[in-house]
């Protein structure tokens, strides 16, 4: 069988275009996406940092000044894009987070923080995938709340807290 | 025997096959009774035969390409040899041009499609440090800065952050929000409020 270099040229492009389009619907396959929430009390009472903080120690250092990080809460859930997933945090803090889409190597997604049933802070952000947003401010005992929050598309975040067992996660 | 005598001005013609079908039939029918003219056909045939094994066959191996080679020497019109030197080119370049033409389709498809890849990639690069002093608005502290304020707000990190704010309310007086592109990190800061 002999291919006419017009057939030949043909052939390439079609696998080329179909080769290169099957890749993107590969990379835009996860649409799961997996938040991890690391709730940390700051303060300036010289105790160091908690073990458990370890991964989080040189972040929280460079962002923060405070003498003491302890960790006082960890959730962690998994959720689908579009579907928004509740934790329960220490102080009667609850944080809503609905990833909307994964543009590339970014998560859509937007995050209400409420304390008790008000909501103290609304945002819609892309954020990298196993990025992390550090919301934090509010007054908890005797000194300041840091919340936490990565997403990943993958099965692990490289920046969480080492805890034996995942605190419960609400979703809905 | 004036019968023999017209069967055998034929009997050439019939020896040949050349004859009309009725004459074939009739010298047929005439040579199965006739003794004198079957031996005069046998001779005929004979005959033919030995003429056939005398004559010696020309030598043919090489003569079309020698009437080719001819024809090409007789004097063609100039629009003929011209057509003829294009095709002969055409011939020999048009597979390059069929490969060169299919590599550049390919390169041009797969830069089209890649882009948003490509830039995918690029993004990766390494944050400069300008990028970390333009991103922290820690200074900004937004006083003031309530829901509907800060919601018209399309952008609060560059595009080589990791972050991408495209809104943010809070009830807050001042929020600050500034971004560690170094650690991967965006930090909210909403103080409480005295």
């Amino acid at each position: 069988m002999t291919l006419r270099p017009g057939s030949l040229t043909f052939l390439i492009i079609a696998i080329t275009a179909f080769g290169t389009r099957g890749l993107a619907y590969a990379q835009a396959g996860p649409k799961q996406v997996t938040v991890y929430i690391d709730s940390v009390m700051a303060a300036d009472t010289n105790e160091g940092t908690d073990p458990r903080l370890a991964p989080l120690d040189p972040k929280l250092r460079g962002l923060f000044g405070f003498s003491t990080y302890s960790l006082i809460g960890h959730n962690e859930g998994q959720t689908d894009c579009g579907k928004m997933i509740a934790f329960v945090l220490p102080g009667g803090k609850i944080l809503h987070v609905q990833p909307r889409a994964i543009d590339g190597d970014m998560i859509a997604m937007e995050i209400v923080l409420f304390d008790g049933t008000r909501p103290m802070m609304t945002t819609d952000l892309k954020l990298k995938n196993n990025g992390t947003l550090i919301v934090g401010g509010p007054r908890y005992e005797q000194g300041m709340m840091i919340i936490s929050i990565g997403a990943s598309t993958g099965g692990s975040h490289p920046m969480q807290a080492r805890v034996g067992t995942p605190a419960e996660a609400n979703t809905r | 025997m004036a019968e023999c005598d017209e069967i055998g001005m034929m009997l050439g013609a019939f020896e040949d096959s050349e004859l009309e079908r009725n004459e074939m039939q009739e010298v047929a029918f005439h040579l199965a009774r006739c003794e004198s003219c079957t031996g005069i056909l046998a001779d005929y045939s004979t005959l033919g035969r030995n003429l056939r094994s005398a004559a010696a066959e020309p030598p043919l191996a090489g003569f079309s390409s020698a009437v080719v080679a001819r024809v090409d020497r007789l004097p063609q019109p100039v629009l003929t040899r011209i057509a003829r030197f294009l095709r002969r080119q055409a011939d020999s370049v048009g597979s390059g041009l069929a490969w060169g033409g299919a590599a550049a389709a390919i390169a041009v498809v797969t830069v089209i499609l890649m882009t948003p890849y490509a830039e995918q990639f690029a993004d990766r690069g390494p944050h400069s440090a300008t990028s970390i002093a333009k991103t922290e608005h820690e200074a900004a502290t937004a006083v003031n800065q309530v829901a509907e304020a800060t919601a018209s707000e399309p952008t609060m990190a560059d595009n080589n952050s990791h972050a991408d704010i495209s809104r943010l309310e809070s009830e807050n007086h001042s929020v600050a929000v500034w971004s560690e592109p170094r650690r991967d990190t965006t930090v909210i800061w909403l103080p409480d409020q005295p």
